[in-house]
């Protein structure tokens, strides 16, 4: 594979064809905030908080888009924030009060980039005042606490269980604004083939799979 | 004949859901173990897909569109029959996405029997009244009689593939799926990319509100339509067609399977095709619903039997498409327009315009004028004469705004009524030709709820995959709807700033004017009254 050159906010970099624009930014120590991405993961470009400017009609995401002899990437500037600050917006109104994770082992991502991003007061309808139901929770496993609430769709969950540990039980079901997670036929999650590998609450960056604390299931 | 493509988990689904009513958790647990795929995947498409149900429900089923021109026209006949039909059991009401029957709004299906919607003392009776039971012959079809079908392609099939480029190219032919991508180009990209399988698809997927050429096209010139994708085939070396149709296309999908099975038997599909030895056949694939389908890689992702969600680009289509390989996706109408030009020559097809502007544009007219319909007008042809031709404006009205080109184009006051519907025209307007689906308001109507119910029917078909799309058009709603319908609020400031969010960031051109017509409606009628609400101020009663 040849190599390709291109300028990452204005710094000069020579990266293998086929790099994406988010691994270019890395190696070269620029950093681009990402929600569903994980480099362990094959991206899938979803939450769109890595958005960078290439001079297009739209912005793409960093995570998935491949580099370009002779690109001239931008991955911040006052459009770009804004737009992050609103997508973190847009994920935050929905969350529930708190958040499971934030409350335990304190590393939620969404929490963690809304304050980078000094995001403080969501204009946007907020769960409570939503006409769309609450998304509920799944508390039938012992071992991993689901809050559908909390989920940002960030497709994490869906392929660690297949890609890493080959288990097949996670899908996107549903379709639009009611999207949510499900296990197998949908069905609670004691109820599926889960094997309580634990894997999705590793790679979960909200508070939506969390593990159970001790004692808590009925 | 038309559903050879068993090995298609999405066919396999519709089969079970066609003869048990439903797709229930058995049938897809012994699905998954037929197929072996597990069960996880086979509910991401069943919940996908609107066709598939989890539970039978009642024996009848009556659809009704909640979009557009139907929900202008039709609010108090759906509100009424609702009430007289409350208490049947034997019927349930759901109120769908556009059907793609804007002509005669308000629309309905009963039992996927698609039409106006019935009173409810006929219900019982209902009988679906055939419209155009007779084939029009259409202005665009260059054959005398069904004889003569297909003997362009015979012609040009001897010539090589660059001068039927050439030809497109000459005739300035765009494509009228929404994107007005130069044809020749699109052919000239995709014979040149490397690859297999090579495909032509046919775009007849048609779902925005206000659009229903392509219906028309499908209806009475399903030829043209299948010679387009057969000249498509040679000029890319394809041995595979398929056309893509929406699911309540009943009318067209009898037409298409007719005049595919008589090009079989006529040889014209088949071993010989493409040229000696060179053989080919179009698989017709009904789409299980959705409007997000159209979108060309929503699209292939359905085909490949996977969730209807857009792929990122590049790579584009023509590339990489159907399972990797070079892929030429056109509209219905861009197609059949392909069989005209080389039929007729691109010199004809150039006079038939007005002035500079080449070729004839069919244009679905909606909304409030006498006589809503597909018209087949020469380019350049004005807003106010399309209005004209359809009899004038209805019920006393006068016009008070108009969407010249689907969902996603704005409106444009009575004041631009003489802009021609062309491209560029329509552009420099501050609006756009879109799929040429012209949605007429009249004076009296709310024109907020009409800007709503774009961003609503949007919102409602998003795919989900994206966040700006999926939760921001939500918020969007919701917002609006807020303010408009319990508490006035000055939002308009807001919803700009989030529709450049949702057009800047979005995966597909879905989300990218899901709030369009909404927010560029705020600015360009200033002194409507029933958009002040969204600026915080209480509309003054009259
Ligand atoms: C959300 C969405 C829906 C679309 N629906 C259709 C459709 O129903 N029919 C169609 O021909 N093109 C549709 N398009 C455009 C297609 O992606 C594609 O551009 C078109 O089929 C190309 O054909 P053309 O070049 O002949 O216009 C849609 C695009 C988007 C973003
Ligand atoms: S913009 Fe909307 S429809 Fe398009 S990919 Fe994103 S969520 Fe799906």
């Amino acid at each position: 594979m040849s190599d390709v050159s291109l300028t990452i906010d204005g710094v000069e970099v020579t990266v293998p064809e086929g790099t994406t624009i988010w691994e270019a930014a890395a190696r070269y120590g620029i950093e681009i905030p990402v929600l569903c991405h994980d480099p362990r993961l094959e991206p899938v470009g979803v939450c769109r908080i890595c958005a960078v400017d290439v001079g297009e009609r739209t912005l793409p995401a960093a995570c998935v888009r491949h580099v370009e002899a002779g690109m001239n990437v931008i991955t911040a500037n006052t459009e770009i924030t804004a737009h992050r600050r609103i997508l973190t917006e847009l994920m935050l109104s929905d969350q529930p009060e708190q958040s499971r994770r934030e409350a335990t082992t304190g590393d939620d991502s969404l929490y963690a980039l809304a304050r980078e991003l000094k995001v403080s007061d969501f204009p946007w309808p907020d769960a409570k005042s939503s006409s769309n139901p609450p998304r509920g929770q799944d508390d039938s496993s012992p071992v991993i606490a689901v809050d559908h609430q909390a989920c940002i769709l960030c497709d994490r969950c869906v392929r660690a269980c297949d890609d890493i540990q080959h288990n097949d039980v996670i899908t996107r079901t549903g379709k639009g604004h009611s999207v949510r997670i499900g296990f197998d036929l949908d069905v609670p999650m004691a109820e599926s083939s889960c094997v309580s590998c634990g894997e999705c609450v590793a790679v979960c960056p909200t508070g939506a799979l969390t593990h159970q604390f001790l004692g808590e299931t009925s | 004949m038309e559903n050879k493509a068993e090995h298609r988990l999405l066919n396999a689904l519709e089969h079970i859901q066609q003869t048990q009513g439903a797709v229930s958790d058995e049938a897809l647990k012994a699905l998954a173990a037929e197929w072996g795929q597990p069960l996880y995947r086979l509910e991401g498409l069943r919940s996908f897909y609107p066709v598939f149900r989890e539970t039978p429900g009642a024996p009848n089923r009556l659809q009704i569109c909640r979009d557009g021109p139907c929900r202008l026209k039709g609010e108090a006949a759906v509100k009424a029959l609702k009430d007289a039909l409350g208490d049947r059991d034997d019927i349930e009401i759901e109120m769908v996405s556009c059907l793609g029957l804007c002509d005669c709004a308000p629309a309905a299906a009963l039992n996927d029997s698609p039409g106006p919607l019935p009173d409810h003392a006929d219900i019982d009776a209902w009988d679906i009244k055939d419209r155009h039971s007779i084939s029009e012959h259409l202005p665009t079809d260059p054959y005398p009689d069904t004889a003569a079908h297909y003997s362009t392609a015979a012609q040009w099939l001897k010539r090589p593939a660059e001068e039927i480029i050439a030809e497109i190219d000459a005739a300035g032919l765009q494509g009228l799926g929404g994107a007005a991508f130069p044809t020749a180009r699109k052919w000239q990209f995709t014979r040149a990319a490397q690859g297999e399988p090579r495909t032509v698809i046919c775009n007849a997927d048609e779902s925005e509100p206000g659009t229903f050429k392509d219906r028309h096209l499908l209806e009475h010139a399903p030829h043209l339509v299948i010679e387009g994708i057969l000249i498509g085939a040679a000029v890319i070396g394809a041995r595979q067609g398929i056309i893509y149709l929406r699911h309540e296309y009943q009318r067209a999908r009898a037409a298409i399977t007719k005049a595919l099975n008589k090009a079989r038997a006529d040889g014209v599909l088949g071993s010989d095709a493409i040229g000696p030895g060179h053989d080919f056949d179009i698989e017709l694939f009904i789409s299980p619903g959705g409007y997000i389908l159209g979108e060309e890689t929503a699209l292939l992702e359905a085909l490949e039997d996977r969730r209807g969600e857009p792929r990122h680009k590049p790579p584009f289509p023509t590339t990489a498409g159907l399972h990797g390989g070079p892929t030429l996706i056109n509209n219905v109408e861009t197609l059949a327009a392909v069989s005209t030009i080389l039929a007729r020559g691109a010199s004809w097809w150039r006079e038939q315009g007005i002035g500079e502007h080449a070729g004839l544009k069919y244009v679905s007219v909606s909304g409030d004028v006498k006589n809503p319909q597909v018209l087949c007008l020469p380019w350049g042809t004005t807003v106010a004469e399309a209005i004209e031709h359809c009899g004038g404006m209805a019920d006393n009205r006068d016009l008070l705004a108009f969407s010249p080109g689907g969902a996603s184009t704005p409106f444009l006051p009575a004041s631009a009524a003489q802009t021609p519907m062309t491209f560029d025209d329509l552009r420099q307007a501050g609006s756009g030709l879109g799929t040429g689906a012209l949605f007429v308001v009249g004076t009296g109507r709310n024109l907020a709820e009409v800007l709503l119910g774009q961003a609503r029917f949007f919102r409602n078909e998003s795919c989900g995959k994206c966040v700006p799309c999926r939760v921001g058009s939500n918020k969007g709603v919701e917002l609006a709807d807020a303010a408009l319908n319990h508490q006035p609020n000055a939002i308009d400031a807001e919803l700009a700033e989030l529709h450049q969010t949702l057009m800047r960031t979005s995966i597909c051109g879905l989300g990218q004017v899901a709030l369009l017509p909404l927010v560029d409606g705020l600015k360009r009628f200033p002194d409507e009254p029933s958009l002040q609400p969204l600026r915080g101020q209480t509309p003054e009663a009259d």
